[in-house]
C-alpha cells in the first residue's frame, strides 16, 4: 500500500510513533464516555434477557453495567497477579511489592545440567541468580470505566558464576528498571446472588525504556568492567505494548480469574537487540474464610521467546546469559497465596497479601537458569 | 497506519454520538385557575413482611440491625407511591420541599424547586431518604453525606423486558462531607422510568425513584393522599407507581378551577 507505505517511511512516523502510542493510551480514556459502555451493553442484549429470565425465577434482579464492588479480601486477585482490578471514579490506590526470585540450577529443555556441564559449551557459566524487585504502583480510578495504573520498579540482581578454571565471582546490577504505565478498561459485569459476578476487564499498557541496559560490573574476564549480560540488565530498552483481558468472578465465598497478558517489544533498542515476545496467563481461585481473610491457589503459565540482536560488547560464546537464542522458554508455575484486609482507617482500606511458588514444570532453551521459586508480598492501601 | 485512522475516526464518530443530549421539553408558565387532582391510595391485601438486615457495616452509626420496610400501608392506605400527571408541556414552577426517610435513618430529599427539580440526596443516619422518590433527567443530583463513614453510592436504571434488570449508571464513594454531583441523562436511562440507589456497603440502603419530566406529580403521605394542583386545563394520563406493587394508569380530564377527585387501588406485590 503506497500511501501507508510513504507515511511509514516519513520523518514524523519515524521519530513520533512511540509518542503516538502514549498519546492514544491516554487518549482513549478522555474520549471514553457512557455511551461507549452503552454500546457494549447493547451487544450483550441476549445474554441479559436470558439471564433476566433465569434469575427472575428466583425473585432476583439482574446487575449488569461496568459496575466494580470491592468490600473483601479476594476483591484483589493474589499479590503476584498485576492489572487484576479496577478502581471506582476517584477512588486512588498506592501499593508496594516486594517480589523475590531464585533460580539455583541450570536446565535445557526440561533436564537439568551440571555446572560441569555447561561449562563443556561455555568458558563460564552462571551458578544461581536472585532477583529482587521493589515494585511502587498506583491506580487510580480515572471514571467509572477506566482505571489508570503506573508501576516503577526498583530493581537488585545477583548472579554467581563459575569459570572452566574452577574460579568463582559474581556481578551484581541494581537501579530503576521500566516504568509501566497502563489503562484498565471495564468492559463489562453481570450479578445476581444465584449466578455469582462475572466481570470482563480489558488492560492496555506500555512498559517504557527507563531501566537502565548498559549495566557493567567486573568480570575476571575483561576487567575493570564490562557490559553484563542480558539477565543481569534493569530495563529492555524498548517500548513494550502490554495487552491483556481478564476474566474475574466471585460468588458468596469463592471468586476466581482468569488473565491472559503480553509484553510485545516494539523494534529494539539502542544497543541493538529486544526481548523476546512474552505472553502470560495467570489462572487463580480464591476462598473468602471470612470477611477479612482469604487465601488463593494460581497456575501461572509463562511463555518467551528468545532475543532479537545481541549486544556488541558481550560475547555469546563465552556465557550462556549473552546468547539471544538462550533466553527463551516456558514454565508453569503453581502459588498459593494469602490475602488480609484490615479494617478501614480514616477512610483508607487496607490490604496485605503473599504468595509464594515455584514451578511443577519448566522448558528452557538452554542451557539456562532454572527458577526454584518466587515470592510476592504486598501492602496495599485505597483511598 | 489507515487501520489505526479508521478506528480513531469510528472512536470519535462514538464519542461525538455520545456527547449528545436531548432537549428538555416542559416549559414554566404563570398557570391562571388551574384545576387540582387529589386522591387516595387504597392497598388491598397484606403487604409484604420487612425485610431485616444484620450484620451490616458501620453499626455505630447504622445499628447492629435495620429494617426495610418496602411495602408502608396505614389503615388500608399506601404510602410512598408516586402519582404522576403526564402530558404537561407549560405549566408551574418546580415546587420547594423536602422528603424524610424513614426513622432511624435521617435522610432526605430536598427539592430546591424553581424551574427545574434540584435534587439533593442528604445522606444521614445510613439513609439516603424515604424509600420511594422522583429525579428529572438532565437535571443534577447533589449527593451529600452527613454520616462520618463512607457510603459507596451505586445508581441504576431499571430495565429489562420485566423490570428485572438493573443496568449501572454510577458507581462511586461517597466519603463525609463530601458532595459529588451526577446527572441521568436520557441516554443513559434508554428509556427506563426508574432509577435505583442503593449503597455498596450497606444493603439496607436502597431508593427508588421515579423519572419525571415536570413538576406535575405528588408522593403519597401516611394516610396515602395525593394532590396535584395547578393543572391546565387538558387531558392527561394520570400513572400511579410503587416500585414493589407496580404501575397503574387512568385517563384525566381536567377543566379550569376543577376538582378532580381519583383514586388507585394497588392489591399484591407485584414485583
Amino acid at each position: 500500500m503506497k500511501g501507508a507505505e510513504l507515511v511509514r517511511n516519513s520523518y514524523f512516523w519515524k521519530v513520533y510513533k512511540r509518542k503516538f502510542a502514549v498519546i492514544l493510551l491516554l487518549g482513549l480514556p478522555l474520549s471514553w464516555n457512557s455511551s461507549h459502555a452503552a454500546v457494549l451493553d447493547g451487544m450483550m442484549g441476549g445474554v441479559e434477557e436470558s439471564l433476566e429470565v433465569r434469575v427472575s425465577k428466583k425473585g432476583e434482579k439482574l446487575t449488569v453495567g461496568n459496575f466494580y464492588t470491592a468490600e473483601r479480601p479476594d476483591a484483589h486477585a493474589p499479590i503476584g497477579v498485576m492489572g487484576d482490578h479496577t478502581h471506582n471514579e476517584g477512588e486512588f490506590m498506592f501499593s508496594y511489592r516486594y517480589m523475590q526470585m531464585y533460580m539455583g540450577h541450570n536446565q535445557n529443555g526440561t533436564t537439568d545440567l551440571s555446572v560441569g556441564d555447561v561449562l563443556q559449551q561455555f568458558m563460564i557459566a552462571p551458578t544461581e541468580m536472585t532477583t529482587k524487585m521493589h515494585m511502587f504502583s498506583s491506580m487510580l480510578g480515572f471514571n467509572k470505566t477506566v482505571t489508570l495504573m503506573a508501576m516503577l520498579p526498583y530493581v537488585s540482581k545477583s548472579m554467581n558464576h563459575q569459570t572452566r578454571s574452577g574460579q568463582t565471582f559474581t556481578t551484581d546490577a541494581e537501579g530503576f528498571g521500566d516504568i509501566k504505565l497502563s489503562s484498565l478498561w471495564r468492559l463489562y459485569a453481570v450479578s445476581a446472588p444465584s449466578i455469582g459476578t462475572h466481570r470482563l476487564v480489558f488492560n492496555f499498557g506500555l512498559s517504557l525504556p527507563t531501566g537502565s541496559i548498559t549495566e557493567t560490573d567486573q568480570t575476571p574476564m575483561s576487567p575493570p568492567e564490562s557490559i553484563l549480560p542480558f539477565p543481569m540488565q534493569l530495563g529492555a530498552g524498548t517500548v513494550n505494548i502490554l495487552p491483556g483481558l481478564l476474566y474475574g468472578g466471585e460468588t458468596e465465598r469463592i471468586s476466581w480469574g482468569l488473565q491472559a497478558v503480553g509484553d510485545l517489544p516494539i523494534g529494539e533498542n539502542k544497543r541493538g537487540w529486544a526481548v523476546g515476545d512474552s505472553y502470560f496467563v495467570n489462572g487463580w481461585g480464591a476462598y473468602r474464610w471470612t470477611n477479612w481473610l482469604s487465601t488463593s491457589a494460581r497456575l501461572n503459565w509463562q511463555w518467551k521467546a528468545n532475543y532479537d540482536g545481541r549486544d556488541p560488547a558481550t560475547n555469546p560464546n563465552m556465557i550462556q546469559t549473552a546468547n539471544p537464542e538462550l533466553q527463551g522458554g516456558q514454565r508453569l508455575n503453581a502459588l498459593g497465596g494469602i490475602n488480609i484486609l484490615f479494617p478501614e482507617w480514616m477512610e483508607v482500606e487496607n490490604r496485605l497479601a503473599i504468595e509464594f511458588g515455584g514451578p511443577i514444570y519448566q522448558y528452557l532453551n538452554g542451557p539456562q537458569l532454572g527458577l526454584d521459586w518466587v515470592l510476592f508480598a504486598g501492602y496495599q492501601f485505597v483511598k | 497506519m489507515w487501520k489505526v485512522v479508521t478506528v480513531a475516526m469510528i472512536w470519535c464518530c462514538l464519542a461525538i454520538l455520545g456527547s449528545g443530549r436531548a432537549a428538555m421539553g416542559y416549559e414554566v408558565a404563570n398557570v391562571a385557575n388551574g384545576a387540582t387532582i387529589a386522591g387516595k391510595i387504597v392497598f388491598a391485601g397484606t403487604p409484604p413482611a420487612p425485610r431485616v438486615f444484620d450484620g451490616q457495616k458501620d453499626p455505630e452509626v447504622c445499628g447492629k440491625e435495620r429494617t426495610l420496610t418496602r411495602v408502608v400501608v396505614n389503615e388500608g392506605f399506601l404510602k410512598g407511591a408516586v402519582i404522576v400527571l403526564e402530558g404537561v408541556a407549560k405549566g408551574k414552577p418546580f415546587a420547594r420541599q423536602n422528603f424524610r426517610g424513614e426513622l432511624p435513618g435521617e435522610g432526605e430529599f430536598h427539592h430546591g424547586g424553581g424551574s427545574g427539580l434540584s435534587l439533593e440526596v442528604r445522606t444521614k443516619g445510613c439513609n439516603f431518604g424515604p424509600f420511594t422518590g422522583v429525579l428529572t433527567p438532565h437535571d443534577p443530583v447533589r449527593f451529600l453525606n452527613h454520616d462520618p463513614m463512607r457510603h459507596t453510592l451505586h445508581t441504576f436504571a431499571v430495565g429489562g423486558e420485566k423490570g428485572g434488570v438493573l443496568r449501572t449508571l454510577h458507581n462511586r464513594h461517597l466519603n463525609p462531607d463530601r458532595v459529588i454531583e451526577r446527572t441521568f441523562e436520557e441516554g443513559d436511562l434508554r428509556k427506563s422510568r426508574v432509577v435505583r440507589f442503593a449503597c455498596n456497603r450497606h444493603d439496607f440502603m436502597q431508593n427508588w425513584l421515579y423519572v419525571v419530566e415536570t413538576p406535575y406529580f405528588s408522593i403519597s403521605d401516611e394516610k396515602g393522599q395525593f394532590a396535584i394542583d395547578q393543572v391546565p386545563p387538558g387531558r392527561y394520563q394520570l400513572v400511579a407507581w410503587h416500585p414493589i406493587l407496580g404501575l397503574r394508569k387512568k385517563e384525566v380530564t381536567v377543566e379550569e378551577g376543577g376538582q378532580v377527585e381519583l383514586n388507585f387501588t394497588f392489591s399484591r406485590a407485584g414485583r
